[in-house]
């Protein structure tokens, strides 16, 4: 149990006036503060290694994806945003994704996806926005997905620097 | 100068200016608010957002009005107009300056008109403010506006007499019921007229008024017709659309008005300090400076203190504020009795 | 002008008034009394009473008329589309006939008394200067009717102390056992 004290208040605090002049005279000040709004289309926040937006398939240089639909981020999916149907290819991974959708309106943007990624095909981008006319328009497809590779540089390295703490010496000889 | 001419131009004047004041406060209330917390505050509509009250117009002309089940529909619709009518009535007594020549023509004192009893008109008129709160929330047919509609109605009765006691002190002192009279009274010429507004000799009765004023006219620190954690919003609860805006328009029309009627009564009105005969226009400028700074008290204060308890608000009505206006009222006239009348 | 303004602000106090009695709404009622107490006001500025109308308005519609809009939504009078309502009016048999009778007995005698009292004429001196008819009215309450005006206002106060006794004892022996 906490037993809170009044404090007694002075004869100049129960007159209530010189405080009102005190509080006035607080808030005046800080009108000529600086302010702290952002004006966000126009301004926005500078996005860091570590922002996690939503999940973008790469291009590689080749303009082909990594993606070989083996399914793990779909498993790995908490909200089960992700459908992946797969088809053969004659390039050397044998495997790609016919259909790859997301769905952005049940992505929780954890990132789940990223590290359940076996060949690097999914990162999370810097890209926040998310608004339209209509929910199927929100269901993005491969083609929405694909970002080129160096648009999604700084979140690649920041992931290659994370997992290097698993890569010990006994591990990797 | 045709006579009817003159009243019509002084009154679209006057009243054109009252209503452009209220739609600025608007505006100025978001923006002095929004610096007071570090904001911006509107800035889309127009140059630094000045065009706001405009699109906040058209958006309320275009809403749709929503009537509740089981309101009583006639008392709904007429109490928003109760409201607003009593602040735009009594602006048509506040003396704002001298005689006004203008364009070689003589257009009479700047103000809508000079009744003998313009102090009582003022108060008669300003207490009928209290039905469009107590009838809309009653016609609401909703527990949260009928009890802040009872909450209004009990505050302002409370406050009106602080408000009415410290007004007679000050007639008292003039012994004219006319506005005019008493602004005259505190510019007899002279460099000194500074000293002789009637805030020098009633800074009591100046204390008090100003902070009945914020009581009377429903705003913070005694906003309890509208105490949102409590009430939603109060007697305005139910309404929508431009009902909704006039209840606003209507507390930014009172606010003026009393800050108007603080300037007539302890600031000399338009007297310009250390320039008694100085022209219309500059005294006009003086009453605008003078009111102005009282509109930013109102919006500075908001922004400042937390909302009393009901409890504490019917406690300093009238366990504090009725005895020290009686005091000062008992003060003024024993000060008149010894000085030899006013 | 003048006097067709006055006939149609009679008129319509006379409608306020009748609507007070025939309104089934307690609210409504209080609102036609208000209308009703305009009306009047209005009558007093044309006769040149500024300050008998502005007292009218502030005493009457801005003090009184508050109080019985309080006491009237505060006790909640029942549902005014209710059977007793919906009786037609005038069709109360015997008490109804009563009460009417004393009501127009009362008139009746209101109406000899007025018209039988000869008012004395306004100095039109006195009406066209004004004189000050506030300071007239003051001297006259505060001097050669300060008596009556003092017993009015010790039995107002009076009544307010003896409502107040009423009230509490009704209330005592409820709380008293709570708190003990």
């Amino acid at each position: 149990m906490v037993i809170v004290k009044r404090k007694t208040l002075s004869f100049s605090e129960r007159l209530y006036l010189p405080e009102i002049v005190r509080g006035l005279s607080i808030t005046f000040r800080k009108m000529f503060a600086k302010r702290v709004t952002r004006q966000y289309p126009e301004e926005r926040l500078e996005t860091t290694e570590v922002t996690r937006g939503q999940p973008r398939l790469v291009v590689n240089e080749d303009d082909s994806i990594a993606c070989v639909s083996c399914g793990l981020c779909e498993a790995a999916c908490p909200a089960y945003a992700i459908t992946i149907d797969g088809q053969e290819t004659d390039r050397f991974i044998e495997r790609e994704p016919e259909r790859f959708d997301i769905d952005m309106l049940r992505c929780i943007l954890c990132g789940f996806c990223e590290e359940a990624c076996p060949k690097d095909a999914i990162y999370m981008s810097d890209e926040l926005e998310l608004a339209d006319y209509s929910r199927a328009a929100l269901i993005y497809d491969i083609e929405k997905l694909k970002r080129p590779k160096s648009a999604l540089e700084q979140r690649i390295g920041y992931v290659n620097k994370i997992n290097q703490r698993w890569q010990t010496p006994s591990s990797t000889s | 100068m045709n006579e009817i001419l003159v009243w019509v131009i002084k009154t679209g004047f006057i009243f054109g200016g009252l209503v452009g004041t209220a739609a600025a406060m608007s505006l100025a209330e978001r923006k002095f608010s929004a610096w007071m917390q570090y904001r911006i505050g509107p800035n889309r509509v127009g140059p630094w957002g000045l065009l706001q009250p405009i699109a906040d117009g058209v958006k309320f002309m275009f809403k749709e009005e929503l009537i509740p089940d089981g309101a009583n529909k006639w008392v709904f619709q007429l109490a928003p107009l109760l409201a607003a009518m009593p602040a735009m009535m009594t602006i048509a007594v506040i003396p704002f300056a001298g005689r006004v020549e203008l364009f070689g023509q003589d257009f009479g004192n700047l103000s809508i008109t000079d009744l003998d009893i313009g102090a009582l008109y003022v108060l008669a008129i300003g207490g009928l403010a209290i039905y469009g709160v107590i009838l809309g929330g009653w016609a609401s047919n909703s527990k949260y506006s009928l009890l802040g509609g009872l909450r209004a109605s009990a505050q302002m009765i409370s406050y009106e007499l602080s408000l009415i006691l410290t007004i007679l002190a000050v007639i008292a002192m003039t012994g004219d019921l006319d506005l005019r009279a008493i602004v005259e009274a505190q510019n007899t010429g002279g460099v000194w007229n500074v000293l002789e507004w009637n805030i020098w000799y009633q800074p009591l009765g100046f204390m008090l008024f100003v902070v009945a004023t914020f009581a009377e006219t429903n705003r913070h620190p005694f906003d309890f017709a509208e105490c949102e954690p409590e009430l939603v919003g109060g007697f305005h609860t139910e309404y929508s659309a431009m009902r909704f805006a006039l209840f606003f328009i209507g507390e930014y029309c009172a606010m003026t008005v009393m800050a108007c009627l603080t300037v007539t009564l302890f600031l000399g009105g338009p007297s310009v300090p250390f320039w008694a005969a100085a022209p219309w226009f500059v005294g006009f400028a003086a009453f605008l400076v003078k009111a102005g700074f009282f509109l930013f008290l109102f919006i500075w204060v908001r922004w400042t203190l937390p909302r009393f308890r009901f409890d504490q608000l019917m406690h300093l009505g009238w366990k504090v504020f009725l005895p020290l206006s009686l005091l000062n009222l008992l003060a003024t006239g024993v000060a008149i009795l010894f000085r030899g009348g006013a | 002008m003048a006097n067709a303004l006055f006939y149609i602000l009679s008129v319509g106090a006379i409608l306020a008034a009748a609507g007070v009695i025939a309104s089934r709404n307690p609210v409504m009622s209080v609102l036609s009394l208000l209308g009703s107490f305009f009306c009047i006001a209005v009558i007093y500025l044309l006769a040149g009473f500024q300050f008998l109308a502005a007292i009218q308005i502030l005493v009457y519609a801005g003090a009184i008329m508050v109080l019985f809009l309080f006491v009237v939504m505060l006790l909640n009078l029942g549902d005014p589309e209710g059977e007793a309502a919906r009786e037609p009016m005038f069709h109360h048999g015997r008490r109804a006939f009563l009460a009417m009778g004393t009501s127009v007995a009362i008139l009746v005698a209101g109406l000899v008394a007025v018209l039988n009292t000869s008012f004395p004429a306004i100095d039109p001196a006195v009406a066209e200067t004004g004189n000050d008819p506030v300071g007239q009215l003051a001297i006259a309450m505060f001097g050669r009717y300060s008596l009556p005006f003092e017993a009015a206002s010790v039995l107002l106060l009076a009544t307010t102390v003896g409502i107040m006794v009423l009230a509490k004892r009704q209330r005592t022996p409820r709380t008293q056992g709570e708190r003990a």
